[in-house]
């Protein structure tokens, strides 16, 4: 786990320079003791010495067997999550205009027949599946107040 | 005589067919989504309540505390039947649970687990009434400096027994902390780290993180690769453990539950803890040792009554300081206050009768979970049958309509989404993510108990040294950092490690 170490630690010391920096914009200290300022100072200091601890001990550890595998997975692997955050992505941009159960039955259909590689018609029947469920339970049973959108329902 | 009558008035509030109704929504669909591979408790309460809305505080809570028990409950059955456990607190129950699965004694290994989860968390019910109402009463003693030492403790101690690596928890802790400081700051009033950004004046929502870092995160990992489960097939008629194997783990069960529900009440010792303390005692006393992992029963109803005994006595702090103990309370928490509560000592003032309720709802909560779940479990784990592919766009669908539903806005969509993101790094690179979500909710109230100290001691930063409550409370921590980093437990966080890998 050393290069994850060493990738996080240095994560952590960006942050925490960045919190340091970030609190000199607030007072420090307020009329009746503390300021705003003082507490993401203090996190910022806080966090740069756990970092640097963790930053150290990291390049003292030995490469383990985890460190020959790669942290993340293969391109391919990536890909599928990305299209997974991409089609979420979608759903939040078109939900109010379309609605969220016309939504949930793109938003189904296209993960399983552009991901999952089902059927077209299988694709949409669960689509619809879906989206009769959601509509079953948040919107008639529990009536959450979810966008209408286009169908208006 | 007064915790009896304040009982039975908690009784007569949930035994009403709307509130029984609730606990068995609860139990049930707290199982079901707790069974998905890779959901532990926080995500599922965290996932599920928008079922919550529109709804009275007191079913709402009902309906939650059900929901954490069938999430619990729902945990092991994927550590017993997949070998794939829910969260940390199961990985103890794997080591045997998955043995005898694999011996065909699967169902007797899910019956063993929901009987000593049953007894734990009737027995923890019992010592959380005992001891919540005298805790309360003291933690009304409380000033500021108290209350902030008190935070501190639950911190650290948290944040120590949060994952494999001590500092990777702190540092996550610390970040939890600097979230929490987005919004109008406790003291001048001024917005901080806004940006001009009106949404986030009200601070980043602790339930969209919840849900990013727990929900999507997990789901982005498991989806990674086309995940293939197939889980051990549990027959109806294997499905009770035989009553000499209930029998020989009656002390198994009596130990976890002490166990657990002792380690639960203290801040931050944890189900994981706890449920590997108790399956190593179990160990220990043995006269055979050599058969645990191998499918051992009493490898399983010991952490499996320690991590739900634990559960009650993690409710403790919740309800009598108003602090969480663990991910699942931190986000029951969050639920409390999303319905205008405030926990903590005054609570028992304030609202007795929702507190009782509640308490009454844990005994009601576990005689459902026990009836409800045992005949159904080959039910439940044909729903682990169904293919992932088919699982996770669901559990996407759901997190997105908790996300919209907090606050009917798109905004907190895209917030859970970049949790997400953050969540599944943190997931590859080994960084727990219960103690940022715990400093999330604490590094608030820390902030202003922090205010409010110095501003009553002019400055004086030995206010929180010179107050004997808080200076023992300071104390202890001290005590408990020393007592964590020791061997022992790095002894645990190697076994966890290993079991893990």
């Amino acid at each position: 786990m050393k290069k994850g170490d060493i990738t996080f630690s240095v994560i952590g010391l960006g942050l925490s320079l960045w919190l340091i920096l970030e609190s000199q914009k607030f007072d420090y200290a307020s009329k009746f003791g503390i300021g705003p300022g003082f507490f993401p100072f203090w996190l910022g200091i806080i966090l740069a010495a756990f970092s640097l601890f963790r930053f150290i001990i990291s390049l003292k550890q030995k490469y383990d067997a985890e460190d020959l595998k790669p942290r993340l997975p293969g391109w391919g692997s990536l890909g599928r999550i990305g299209l997974i955050m991409l089609i979420m992505a979608g759903f939040a941009l078109v939900m109010n205009g379309l609605g969220f159960i016309l939504t949930v039955f793109l938003f189904v259909s296209i993960i399983l027949f552009i991901l999952e590689g089902d059927s077209i018609l299988k694709s949409i029947f669960y689509g619809v599946m879906f989206s009769a469920a959601v509509f079953l339970v948040f919107r008639y049973w529990l009536e959450v107040d979810l966008p209408r959108g286009l169908l208006g329902i | 005589m007064d915790i009896f009558n304040s009982l039975m008035q908690g009784f007569a509030t949930v035994l009403t067919p709307f509130n029984i109704w609730m606990a068995v929504i609860g139990c049930f669909f707290g199982t079901i989504v707790g069974i998905l591979p890779g959901l532990g408790p926080s995500a599922t309460i965290a996932m599920l309540i928008p079922l919550t809305f529109g709804m009275n505080a007191t079913p709402a809570m009902i309906m939650m505390c059900a929901i954490y028990y069938g999430a619990m409950y729902g945990g092991s059955t994927t550590s017993i039947l997949l070998n794939v456990p829910g969260e940390s607190a199961s990985v103890a129950t794997t080591i045997d649970g998955y043995q005898m699965a694999r011996q065909g004694r699967g169902g007797a290994a899910l019956g063993i687990s929901a009987i000593g989860s049953f007894v734990a968390g009737i027995l923890g019910t019992i010592g959380l009434m005992l001891i919540c109402v005298p805790l309360a009463k003291f933690a009304l003693k409380f000033g500021p400096a108290e209350f902030f030492s008190l935070i501190v403790m639950g911190l650290l101690t948290i944040v120590y027994v949060g994952g494999k690596s001590i500092s990777k928890s702190l540092m996550s802790g610390v970040i939890g902390m600097a979230l929490g400081t987005i919004g109008i700051d406790v003291i001048q009033g001024a917005p901080r780290f806004v940006y001009d950004l009106p949404e986030l004046m009200d601070g980043v929502s602790f339930i969209t993180v919840v849900m990013g870092i727990f929900g999507i995160g997990e789901v982005l990992v498991s989806a990674e690769e086309r995940m293939k489960i197939t889980p051990i097939h549990v027959k109806f008629k294997d499905l009770w453990p035989t009553v000499a194997e209930v029998w020989q783990s009656k002390w198994a069960i009596l130990r976890g539950t002490a166990i657990g529900f002792f380690m639960g009440a203290l801040p931050g010792a944890g189900a994981t803890i706890s449920s590997f303390v108790a399956y190593a005692v179990e160990k220990g006393v043995a006269k055979n040792p050599e058969r645990f992992g191998k499918g051992a029963i009493e490898g399983v109803a010991a952490p499996e009554s320690a991590n739900n005994a634990c559960t009650s006595g993690a409710m403790v702090h919740l309800l009598a300081l108003g602090i969480p103990g663990s991910g699942a309370t931190a986000v029951m928490l969050g639920a409390l206050m999303l319905y205008g509560l405030k926990p903590g000592p005054m609570m028992f003032h304030t609202n007795p009768d929702f507190v009782w309720a509640l308490i009454a709802s844990m005994f009601v909560g576990n005689v459902i979970l026990i009836v409800m779940n045992l005949p159904m479990i080959p039910f439940f784990a044909m729903g682990l049958r169904i293919p992932y592919r088919y699982l996770y766009p669901g559990i996407l669908l759901i997190c997105m309509i908790g996300a919209y539903s907090l606050s009917s806005s798109i905004y907190d969509v895209w917030v859970m989404l970049v949790f997400g993101v953050i969540g599944y790094f943190m997931k590859k690179f080994d960084v727990p993510g219960a103690p940022m979500v715990i400093a999330l909710i604490l590094g608030p109230m820390l902030e202003y108990n922090l205010y409010r100290a110095l501003a009553l001691s002019r400055g004086d930063l030995t206010v929180f040294f010179t107050r004997p409550i808080s200076a023992t409370l300071l104390a202890i921590a001290a005590i408990m950092t020393i007592l964590f980093s020791s061997k022992t437990i790095r002894v645990k966080r190697k076994m966890l490690e290993e079991v893990e890998e």
